[in-house]
């Protein structure tokens, strides 16, 4: 990597493309949020202020990363791993909220160690890939990490460390009948968990009872969509009272976007997302790291089954699992996650010399 | 190693969904959309919200005061009731639960809302509850129970609940979906920590399609001690009951209110209201009659700190500290122990030449006194001499006002701010407030507006100033601390500004001597505290007795300390019409005093008469 100048903005060569793409998002999100609450407030408890709030702090969090070089990354990835980990253990000792325990409670906001063991996950495996080590010994490692998400509980933060393992395992050199393996031995071990109760009633429910009713929640969020048609119904906000859609502006806040906005809104977000995964992909296949490879492929494989899974929820063809869309759901959590992640690929860009 | 050729692959297949869920939303957004929009105008989404169990109010000790539990109900889908098959419901609710009256089953089926509650199913097995919501109208849901432990015990304290009024709704938005309220005491005062948030059961046309459970309210707990409080309240009816013996006169007394607060934290620890009410009755809705009765009898106001009453003699100690600390005394007087000899009356001539005479209650007087012996003994002549003094040093100057300014100083003249609604403010009557009072309420002043006279009433607590029982009892508990800040009962309530109002110690052990020889002898309260014994040689407080204009009989005041040596306790107690202080609020302090100290606890008894 040539050398470059420190900047106000970072060091020199901040990739414009991936700033825009997620300011646009930011955006966007506002835009949705403005329609769901009642304004602009100066107070935090104003859920648009607050998110306003998240995305500048979030927008210095992309700046401050863009300073950790990829190689200083790869040798703190083993200590940030160990730290998340341990994190999720002590969860357990912290008070249920609603019969979950996914937060330390920090005052203002809460801390969840959950969104950023995605980011631990991705970097301990590439790492794990790229010094070679034993694939059975990385797969049980991660199953460690992820089954302490699972007892939280939290299914659907399960599943997508599950889908992400799973596709950094895929693009790795390992047999395809080791997959097959590590899947049999997964779905062992649930069945093991289910034979001593330790899978709560509760989740199971949730998966069963899909195939018998469909949810409510999801046949007024299919409404919502169908009636924002190709241009949206764009910033109206009385009608959309006669639909009614639980935490809308958190897991359903796509039926407020495809409300709003119609099919072009909708085509425009899949648009700047489809355009940011072309040029990571991009870069995938051109970097010489193999490290790099497997970074970008991890958060990629993160953020689009992030986006999957939570339009699949809104549109109703799979179960309700409550997984936030990547900047645009309500929640900091979520937001400075994802701009940890977009900090870090723009790291890798810029040692790619790739500024545009 | 990175495989690109299996990255490729999967890139393909990340984009193949990618298009399907775009094709998925794509026909959603054109196809489907007519009909859509069609089910999305025929939809009526209705909320209907039921309370969540309010937090649970809880003594000093722990002891639950006020508890809530949930219980299920059986309740009644009004959308689900048309003209065919209403009067089957209508005879099997009749059948079924036959304690309710034909009008409330009426009542039920005229409902506007969404959800009816019929009756409470607690009791019911397991067998009969299913089949019950076998008919598609009935729906069981937990309703939230309020249980006040005590009955009638604290019962202006807790307050009780109702469904909220116009203006309830205005102070309390989010008390209108739950429809219910706190009407007065600490569930008022804290409805929004106590209400939490309702559970939502939304309804599609006629069918519930969600249910969004809401969360518990919070609990308070407070710095009361309940059995302080009982015995506090049979103390006060024990007072009444004697007072209404002793004395003839036009009014039953019935009224009365006692106030016990910690000197050094400011807690409440027992706050009597008489008469009282059972806030169990409002549960399930009070009648009204019953709700009538209560109101005239006035047991719907709080006394201790609604009651506003000339405070007579026990207001002497804001004299006492004014002239201690101004060095203020009696016309050639320069110290606290310089005597003056009262004769029982007092004649004196004003700068216009007028000549009035005024007569202390004893008339004989009390001979040589100073300033100890004039609150032991209550002697009006000194104080009205020190309020001459100030009148002739001072009258016409900004200085004039000085002793409302000490009587505001200790909290005199404005809510203590206590954690209950609809304190009142009481009067601290001054030059300023007559010219006021002349322009709004003429009838109440003369027309020569404020004169030296004024100020003579108001030394001793008579004339215009009013003040709460909690005014009286914070003002001495502020003097023996040192410190004015409000009293409060929730034990988290936020923290406080402590005010020092710059007293010495010196003076704290005077003004304590002085409350003990109150109560000793030769004092006014001595008949009502020698059954102490050796004890009383420890305890203190002064006596007042208010006059009232008309034919009400004398305000009965007592203000007492628990212990001169190691002072914890102030209690003031106040019997309206009660007669002297020294006959009937006297004793009935000492009996709190008694339960205070753990000693025995004797009866009530009726005591001598003074002023």
């Amino acid at each position: 990597m040539r050398e470059r100048k420190i900047t106000l903005l970072g060091p020199e060569g901040t990739n414009l493309t991936l700033l825009v793409i997620f300011l646009v998002l930011n955006f966007i999100s506002w835009l949705t949020l403005f329609t769901l609450s009642d304004g602009l407030s100066l107070d935090l408890n104003n859920s648009l202020f607050r998110q306003i709030v998240f995305t500048l702090l979030s927008v210095i969090l992309f700046f401050a990363i863009t300073y950790i070089s990829m190689d200083q990354i790869n040798l703190y990835t083993f200590p940030f791993f160990g730290l998340i980990t341990i994190l999720l253990i002590f969860i357990f000792t912290t008070d249920p909220k609603e019969g979950v325990r996914r937060w330390y409670d920090l005052g203002v906001i809460d801390f969840q160690p959950s969104e950023y063991i995605k980011i631990a996950l991705v970097l301990f495996i590439s790492k794990c890939f790229v010094e070679n080590y034993n694939k059975v010994y990385i797969g049980i490692f991660s199953l460690f990490s992820i089954s302490l998400v699972f007892f939280q509980p939290d299914l659907g933060t399960t599943t997508l460390l599950i889908v992400i393992t799973l596709s950094m395992f895929l693009v790795s050199d390992i047999r395809i009948r080791s997959i097959i393996f590590l899947l049999l031995l997964g779905g062992i071990f649930f069945f093991i968990f289910l034979e001593f109760g330790l899978i709560n009633q509760y989740q199971l429910n949730r998966v069963t009872n899909f195939f018998e009713t469909v949810d409510f929640a999801q046949s007024q969020s299919r409404l919502a969509i169908s009636s924002g048609g190709i241009t949206g119904q764009f910033f109206e906000v009385d009608k959309i009272n006669q639909i009614f859609i639980p935490v809308q502006s958190t897991d359903f806040i796509f039926s407020a976007f495809a409300y709003q906005f119609g099919f072009l809104g909708v085509l425009l977000l899949f648009g700047l997302w489809i355009f940011f995964f072309y040029r990571v992909a991009r870069i995938i296949l051109t970097t010489n790291s193999e490290f790099e490879k497997f970074v970008l492929a991890g958060f990629s494989a993160s953020l689009i089954f992030q986006i999957f899974i939570n339009i699949s929820t809104v549109i109703g063809v799979i179960p309700v699992t409550g997984m936030p869309f990547p900047l645009l759901s309500l929640g900091g959590s979520s937001i400075i996650a994802t701009a940890v992640i977009f900090g870090i690929i723009n790291r890798i860009f810029i040692e790619n010399n790739v500024v545009i | 190693m990175f495989f690109q050729q299996k990255f490729r692959l999967l890139t393909t297949l990340i984009g193949l969904i990618f298009l399907t869920l775009l094709f998925n939303v794509y026909n959603l957004q054109t196809s489907d959309r007519e009909a859509s929009l069609v089910s999305v105008n025929k939809q009526t989404l209705d909320t209907f919200y039921i309370p969540s169990p309010r937090g649970e109010i809880f003594d000093a000790n722990n002891n639950k005061l006020v508890s809530s539990s949930l219980e299920p109900h059986l309740f009644l889908n009004l959308r689900k009731i048309n003209a065919n098959n209403r009067s089957q419901y209508e005879q099997y609710i009749q059948y079924n639960f036959v304690d309710l009256g034909e009008d409330l089953i009426d009542e039920i089926f005229e409902s506007e809302d969404l959800l009816v509650r019929i009756v409470n199913i607690q009791d019911l097995n397991f067998d009969n509850r299913q089949s019950l919501i076998s008919l598609e109208a009935f729906e069981i849901f937990d309703f939230p129970v309020r249980k006040y432990e005590y009955n009638n015990i604290a019962s202006h304290i807790v307050g009780y609940l109702g469904e909220p009024s116009f203006e309830d709704a205005k102070d309390f938005p989010l008390s209108i979906n739950p429809n219910i309220v706190g009407k007065s005491g600490l569930e008022r005062y804290y409805q929004d920590d106590l209400a939490g948030q309702p559970t939502e059961i939304i309804f599609k046309d006629d069918e519930i399609a969600q249910i969004i459970k809401g969360t518990p309210g919070k609990d308070i707990f407070t710095s009361l001690d309940i059995k302080l409080q009982t015995i506090a309240t049979e103390s006060l009816l024990q007072g009444i009951e004697l007072a209404n013996e002793k004395y003839e006169t036009k009014n039953k007394v019935q009224k009365g209110a006692i106030v016990v607060l910690d000197i050094r934290t400011n807690e409440v620890i027992s706050l009597v209201s008489l008469p009282d009410y059972n806030p169990n009755n409002f549960v399930d809705g009070i009648s009204q009659t019953d709700f009538n009765k209560l109101n005239i009898s006035g047991a719907f106001i709080n006394y201790p700190i609604q009651g506003q009453y000339p405070p007579g003699s026990v207001f002497k100690v804001v004299a006492y500290w004014l002239a201690e600390q101004e060095n203020i005394f009696p016309e050639g007087l320069s110290s606290r122990n310089q005597r003056i000899n009262c004769k029982g009356s007092l004649s004196f001539g004003f700068d216009d030449g007028s000549q009035q005479v005024y007569n202390d209650w004893k008339e004989d007087g009390h001979g040589n006194v100073d300033l100890g012996s004039s609150i032991k003994q209550s002697c009006n002549v000194y104080f009205w001499d020190i309020a001459l003094k100030i009148w002739r040093d001072y009258e016409g100057t900004t200085a004039e006002s000085i002793l409302q300014q000490y009587a505001k100083n200790l909290g005199f003249g404005t809510a203590t701010n206590i954690d209950l609604p609809y304190e009142a403010n009481g009067v601290v009557p001054d030059r300023e407030l007559f010219e006021n009072w002349a322009i709004s309420q003429p009838e109440r002043v003369r027309p020569e507006g404020w004169l030296g006279g004024d100020l003579m009433n108001l030394i001793i607590g008579q004339g215009a100033i009013t003040s709460t029982p909690i005014q009286v009892a914070n003002a001495y508990r502020t003097l023996i601390s040192g410190n004015l800040s409000y009293p409060y009962i929730n034990k988290n309530r936020e923290s406080q500004s402590e005010e020092s109002i710059g007293v010495t110690e010196d003076f704290v052990n005077f003004l304590l001597k002085d409350l003990n020889s109150v109560t000793n002898e030769g004092g006014t309260a001595h008949a009502s505290f020698s059954i102490l014994g050796n004890k009383v040689k420890d305890v203190g407080g002064k006596t007042g007795t208010a006059q009232n204009s008309g034919d009400k009989n004398n305000t009965s005041w007592f203000v007492g300390v628990d212990s001169v040596s190691n002072p914890r306790y102030i209690i003031a107690t106040v019997v309206e019409e009660g007669g002297s202080g020294s006959a009937i609020a006297a004793p009935v302090t000492r009996r709190v005093i008694q339960s205070l100290r753990e000693m025995e606890i004797t009866p009530v008894k009726f005591g001598e008469i003074t002023e």
